[in-house]
């Protein structure tokens, strides 16, 4: 079976209650969008069936970009994987490095020091505010409000040369490493850190006002692409695609990691700010602009909180890498990206290199909430309903059927009978 | 209400956030342009100002390298070759993903991140 | 009237005039659109490369399409738009074929670019340019009424005042001058609903849902390649600045030569400066701030504003006028 491919089961989202709907198949038509398709910022290929310009059916599939990172990642030893782990997303760059070095730490037992604690927290709400105005960006766009696009991006430059100045890159920082950080941030870049932040909270207005009293994007996102509480705990949804439909999940709060145990983390759900939830793209554009702020007061509290004192267990790599080298087990690294909850699962048996790698991105729990929310929509708004849960397919892809010609998908049974045929052949071409 | 049409009006009036680097439009041969600055006709504009401690181009001073291979261990990208012969190694620009764990595990300093970032060419170096 | 002589002469002269200014504009307009993103933009060349470069690219003609309709339709759409030219007065000259056609001969011929977008569309057999199609048609639909309500309350305003046969030369006559204050407020509704159409007309972003680069990619012109897309991208801009050249005969015509006492050759390039530059304000108006500072519409959203707002706007204005009317007269 393919894993990454997953259809919509119609059935599920109807309420018990509710009447079957007899289907007019002689109106309805298909449409494909994707894999290439300038809606979509990553391939993916949805098969939709229409209905004049209604949505009446949602088929997607997956595994248009694998990369086979996970395999590459076996070939090397943890310090190049945290590079490698860089690359898997470039937006949510530190999440999944900092979620494998969590990953390994629990492994070994390496005792992270507490300013690398606060360090890693402030890098990445950093990359968070990055990630959220991003994708306000993203979101206008797909709305055809190509101005607000170009707005958000002017303004996504000051946190860009933040972390440029802190981590000496702008977007695949490098600054995770095993039992801490790389760089720490100096007296000189702190007064920098806070411009900064005032920058974004005075920015933080005007964008609230574009994006939450604009009369055409309010007309265009208020109740369209409703994920339901109900159909998003249902359907494992996570990050801010969670919290807008009023699910209090955020792995800040529930399970701190880093520095977060230290500060007074909370899910921000709509009810917050609108004092009621409904779950669809209005509020999930509300849920991450409250996050945006709730991540410049987080900086703020870390800058004022941060102790003195080493940032790395291990200042020699050599070192570390001898004692990586000797431990066995495994561990599960969770952090909660500006998407939602990344899982990195890593198993080390002694040897320099993993023994297993396995990576969950967020996307992925956050792919099948789109059957409930695109049902019954139009064809418009297909692209930011899409897009309003962030998805990132190359994150997500970690499966591929590689036999692109036959419509055929090999099952456990297939696979065995096809490994004995190929054993029995090289049997005989070996002439045993 | 339409509080982007006011930000908008505003920026019709102010010159534009984009830095103009090399020049305003794109120039119809760069390596003509590049030329041309050179010869003082053309003027180029600067590129944003790169901080401190930047991750670029990594310099690599063969003298002082030992041939510890340590950098060969560590690099993600299988950026260095290891010379038998002359027990050093080779750094391959075109394969650097410059998170620069090189330059902090080198026990002779022999590799240095520099400020360079511009760094495509017609030469196969 | 003319002689055939001068028309034979005057077309296609007329017709590469209105093309570069066409041109020209759309250079400005993308320009101006990228300054107020806070970007350098293309420079003001950069329509006239475009053209250039889709008349040199290979023109594919989808397996599917009705090759015939498919082929046409682009030659029809900008044949439409270069005419719409004859009837409009441009650069303070009188129209080129005054007297053969009036106000509303001016609608059906905006009309027509639109239609041969529709049928283009269906005829290319694909999904994304039909439904792309659907919606132009619906498009054109919703935005015509408001447009034919505001067309025809001028054509009556003008012929129950004015000694001018019903079919009124366009730019001839002031209408400001015609009717009381209520009437004023009248006009005003209408020149707004006029705006309002003119990015549906154009198909500029708010009611660009027939296109939409992000939801259908490109649409009713997704199959279209080469030089079909080139005369479609032509036929675009010049259905802009003449439909800008249509309001502007409309509401301001009068040339400012006689104001500023100039005479001769003076005078003619001063009319017609002053003419790009009332064109200029309309395009900016109605089609690149617009454009640049409103998300775009879902086509149920085009035609409830069409169809709810707009009409119920240039039916309010045709009332106010009646009213005046009936006071005067």
């Amino acid at each position: 079976m393919n894993p990454d491919k997953v259809i919509e089961k119609k059935d599920r989202e109807r309420k018990p209650d509710e009447p079957v709907k007899k289907k007019r198949k002689s109106n309805s038509y298909s449409l494909s969008i994707g894999p290439i398709h300038p809606a979509l910022k990553e391939p993916i290929r949805f098969d939709l069936q229409i209905e004049g310009e209604k949505v009446v059916k949602v088929d997607f599939e997956l595994s248009q970009v694998h990369r086979g990172i996970e395999w590459i990642g076996t070939r090397r030893n943890p310090v190049q994987i945290l590079y490698l782990a860089e690359r898997i997303c470039g937006i949510c760059n530190i999440c999944h490095s900092t979620c494998f070095c969590i990953a390994v730490e629990n492994i070994a037992n390496i005792e992270v020091p507490a300013r690398a604690h606060y360090l890693r927290t402030i890098h990445a709400e950093l990359e968070r505010i990055h990630s959220h105005i991003l994708w306000a960006g993203v979101a206008a766009h797909e709305l055809g409000f190509d101005s607000v696009m170009h707005y958000t991006w002017k303004i996504r430059e000051k946190v860009l040369d933040v972390m440029e100045a802190l981590t000496g890159n702008r977007i695949t920082k490098g600054i995770m490493m095993i039992g801490g950080v790389r760089r720490d941030i100096n007296e000189k870049q702190v007064p920098m850190v806070k411009e900064a932040l005032e920058y974004y909270k005075k920015g933080f207005g005007k964008l609230e006002s574009i994006f939450l009293k604009d009369p055409v994007i309010k007309s265009r996102t208020v109740g369209t692409g409703i994920l339901s509480r109900h159909d998003g705990l249902a359907l494992c949804a996570v990050g801010p695609t969670a919290r807008a439909s009023g699910i209090k999940k955020d792995v800040r709060q529930d399970e701190p990691y880093a520095a977060y145990s230290d500060l007074d983390v909370k899910a921000i759900t709509p009810k917050d700010f609108l004092g009621e939830v409904k779950g669809d793209v209005f509020d999930r554009i509300v849920v991450r602009l409250l996050e945006v702020k709730q991540s410049i007061e987080i900086i703020e509290e870390c800058l004022k909180q941060m102790p003195k004192g080493k940032i790395l267990h291990e200042e020699k790599i050599p070192k570390l890498l001898a004692e990586l080298r000797n431990i066995e087990g495994d561990g599960i690294g969770r952090l909660e990206a500006p998407r939602g909850e990344v899982i990195h699962y890593v198993k080390m048996v002694g040897k320099e290199a993993p023994y297993s790698w396995k990576v969950r991105a967020p996307t992925y729990n956050n792919l099948l909430p789109w059957g409930p929310m695109l049902m019954g929509e139009q064809v418009a708004d297909v692209p930011i309903i899409a897009a309003s849960t962030d998805p990132c397919m190359s994150c997500t892809n970690r499966a591929v059927v590689a036999d692109g010609n036959s419509e055929k998908i090999l099952d456990n049974e297939a696979m065995r009978r096809l490994s004995v045929e190929k054993t029995n052949a090289l049997k005989r071409r070996l002439g045993r | 209400m339409f509080e982007m049409a006011k930000e908008l009006f505003k920026q019709l009036f102010k010159k534009p956030f984009t830095n103009m680097f090399p020049a305003k439009h794109a120039p119809k041969s760069t390596v003509g342009f590049l030329k041309k600055v050179e010869e003082g006709k053309a003027k180029l504009n600067e590129p944003v100002p790169i901080p401190e401690g930047f991750r670029g181009k990594i310099a690599y001073d063969k003298e002082k390298c030992i041939g510890c291979k340590l950098c060969i261990k560590v690099c993600p990208a299988n950026a260095f070759e290891y010379l038998e012969k002359e027990r050093k190694v080779k750094y391959h620009l075109s394969r650097c993903t410059f998170c620069a764990q090189c330059v902090d595990v080198c026990p002779v300093n022999a590799l240095v991140s520099t400020k360079e970032f511009l760094l495509s060419d017609y030469n196969k170096k | 009237m003319i002689d055939a002589l001068q028309a034979i002469v005057l077309i296609p002269i007329i017709a590469i005039v209105g093309i570069f200014i066409a041109l020209l504009f759309k250079g400005i307009d993308r320009i101006l659109a990228a300054r107020m993103q806070a970007r350098i933009g293309p420079p003001l060349s950069q329509p006239f490369i475009d053209v250039k470069k889709l008349f040199m690219k290979e023109n594919i003609v989808p397996k599917n399409a009705v090759k015939w309709i498919f082929g046409m339709m682009p030659v029809v759409a900008l044949t439409a738009s270069i005419a719409v030219l004859f009837y409009i007065p441009l650069f303070g000259f009188k129209p080129l074929l005054d007297g053969y056609g009036d106000a509303i001969l001016v609608i059906y011929l905006f009309a027509i670019p639109s239609l041969a977008m529709v049928l283009g569309g269906f005829a290319s057999s694909s999904r994304y340019a039909t439904i792309g199609a659907q919606r132009e048609m619906v498009t054109m639909l919703s935005y015509e009424f408001p447009l034919a309500i505001s067309i025809i309350a001028i054509a009556w305003l003008v012929s129950s005042t004015t000694a001018c046969s019903p079919a009124f030369s366009l730019g001839a006559i002031s209408i400001w001058a015609l009717v009381g204050p209520l009437g004023i407020l009248g006009l005003i509704l209408l020149f707004l609903v006029m705006l309002f159409v003119m990015p549906g007309e154009v198909g500029a972003i708010p009611f660009d849902s027939p296109e939409a680069e992000t939801e259908i990619g490109g649409g009713v012109l997704t199959e279209y390649s080469g030089r079909n897309l080139g005369l479609f991208y032509i036929s675009a801009s010049v259905k802009t600045i003449a439909f800008a050249a249509f309001i502007v005969a409309l509401f301001f015509p009068g040339n400012i030569s006689n104001t500023l006492f100039l005479t001769g050759i003076g005078a003619i390039l001063a009319d017609a400066l002053f003419f790009l530059v009332k064109i200029f304000i309309i395009v900016f108006i109605g089609s690149t701030f617009i454009r640049v500072a409103i998300a775009r519409f879902r086509i149920t959203q085009v035609v409830k504003v069409y169809w709810g707002y707009a009409s119920f706007m240039a039916l309010f204005g045709l009332l106010l006028i009646a009213i005046d009317l009936m006071g005067v007269v």
